[in-house]
């Protein structure tokens, strides 16, 4: 009969033991749900605040290798590879295209302009806006000939390229010097070996041509030591 | 017996080895090569490229920055004695740096990308360009 009543008390202390916490948690006292509801305002705020130092609005250039439906690879303006992911959300345009544009009119090789969230830690862009575009070309190097007749100019880059550039009415010629300042110039004003600056359209069929819309010389710079080299040679061989 | 016999064998193969091992160490150190055998290789130290004479940093704008205002704000640092080409889509200018090499200018850029090109170039015709793209846009997304 002890052991009976010995057991039946353990049993009930046991119970008692875990029915108790249960039974006040399942009562919240209000302060207890205001630091709830606080601590759930913290986890928001600081998840949206890791959200918006992780993601930022960025806008970049590049050229097209490869097109998905859901991914454009690029080569960015600095040479590297980059990965553009496209949703329903991105809206893609073309100034030449009649109609509507999509993501299968882009083409490889086209140069694109996006405009989207970059993600710091994946390292990608997801795009909200990408339109094909045209850069201007811009070269720097010195003058190789002057050719008065047809109203080009030869110019060697620094990188080694010959580039053969078109003057035409459209294009307007500055000069730069200490004394006088960045000033308006002429086709009429460029000599052989001036140090100069292109800015215009490459050529569709011949890569080494372009049309110049700007063309800023220096009369009172050198050419780059490089160029002078290479300029030597060219002299060389046309003579 | 048997264990004794193995025990036997592996001390003396052991010793064996040893003995070869030190043989063979004493037939190396002695052993003279005749110079005609001898190679001498000498590596050639690589020309040192000479450091370019003009530098050329960016502060604004940053890569890939969206902005919201078409008139933006280019400001560096170079050498003093350079000159400064500043060059966008639809703008270009040729500014002098400030005694200390500063230099700061505004640009009108156009609606999306814009690409802006600022070239430094020295009097003795060295150059260094930085490529910067900047976009226009008010869209919110």
């Amino acid at each position: 009969m002890m052991r009976k009543i010995l057991s039946l008390l353990l049993i009930v202390n046991c119970s008692l033991l875990i029915v108790a916490p249960l039974a006040h948690a399942a009562t919240p006292t209000p302060d207890d749900k205001i630091q709830e509801l606080r601590n759930q305002l913290i986890t928001n705020i600081a998840s949206r605040v890791a959200q918006l130092k992780l993601v930022e609005k960025r806008g970049m250039i590049g050229k097209v290798t490869n097109v998905t439906n859901i991914q454009i690879t690029v080569v960015d303006t600095l040479g590297n590879t980059r990965f553009i992911d496209v949703d329903e959300l991105t809206k893609f345009s073309s100034p030449n295209a009649k109609g509507t544009y999509g993501i299968s009119d882009i083409a490889k090789d086209a140069t694109v302009g996006v405009l989207g969230l970059y993600n710091k830690e994946s390292r990608r862009i997801l795009a909200r806006f990408v339109n094909v575009i045209t850069i201007p070309f811009i070269i720097h190097g010195g003058v190789a000939k002057i050719d008065d007749e047809n109203f080009s100019i030869s110019v060697t880059t620094i990188g080694g390229k010959q580039m053969t550039v078109d003057v035409e009415n459209l294009t307007r010629t500055y000069s730069y010097t200490q004394s006088a300042g960045y000033i308006r110039s002429g086709f009429s004003k460029i000599q052989e070996n001036y140090n100069i600056i292109v800015k215009g359209t490459l050529s569709t069929n011949d890569k080494n041509k372009m049309t110049a819309t700007r063309i800023i010389i220096f009369p009172e710079i050198p050419a780059s030591p490089k160029v002078n080299s290479m300029l030597d040679k060219v002299n060389k061989s046309s003579q | 017996m048997k264990t004794e016999k193995l025990v036997l064998s592996f001390i003396a193969t052991l010793f064996g080895l040893l003995a070869a091992g030190i043989a063979f160490y004493f037939f190396q150190a002695t052993k003279i090569v005749a110079p005609s055998n001898t190679k001498v290789i000498s590596f050639a130290s690589p020309t040192p490229t000479p450091a370019p004479s003009i530098f050329l940093t960016l502060d604004r704008p940053k890569d890939e920055e969206v902005v919201t205002s078409k008139i933006l704000i280019i400001s560096g640092k170079t050498n003093s004695n350079a000159a400064v080409v500043v060059m966008t889509d639809s703008f270009e200018d040729v500014i002098t740096p400030s005694n200390n090499g500063d230099f700061s200018t505004t640009v009108s850029i156009d609606d999306g990308q814009n690409i802006v090109e600022v070239t430094a170039i020295a009097p003795n015709g060295e150059s260094t360009t930085v490529k910067k793209t900047v976009t226009y846009s008010q869209e919110e997304f």
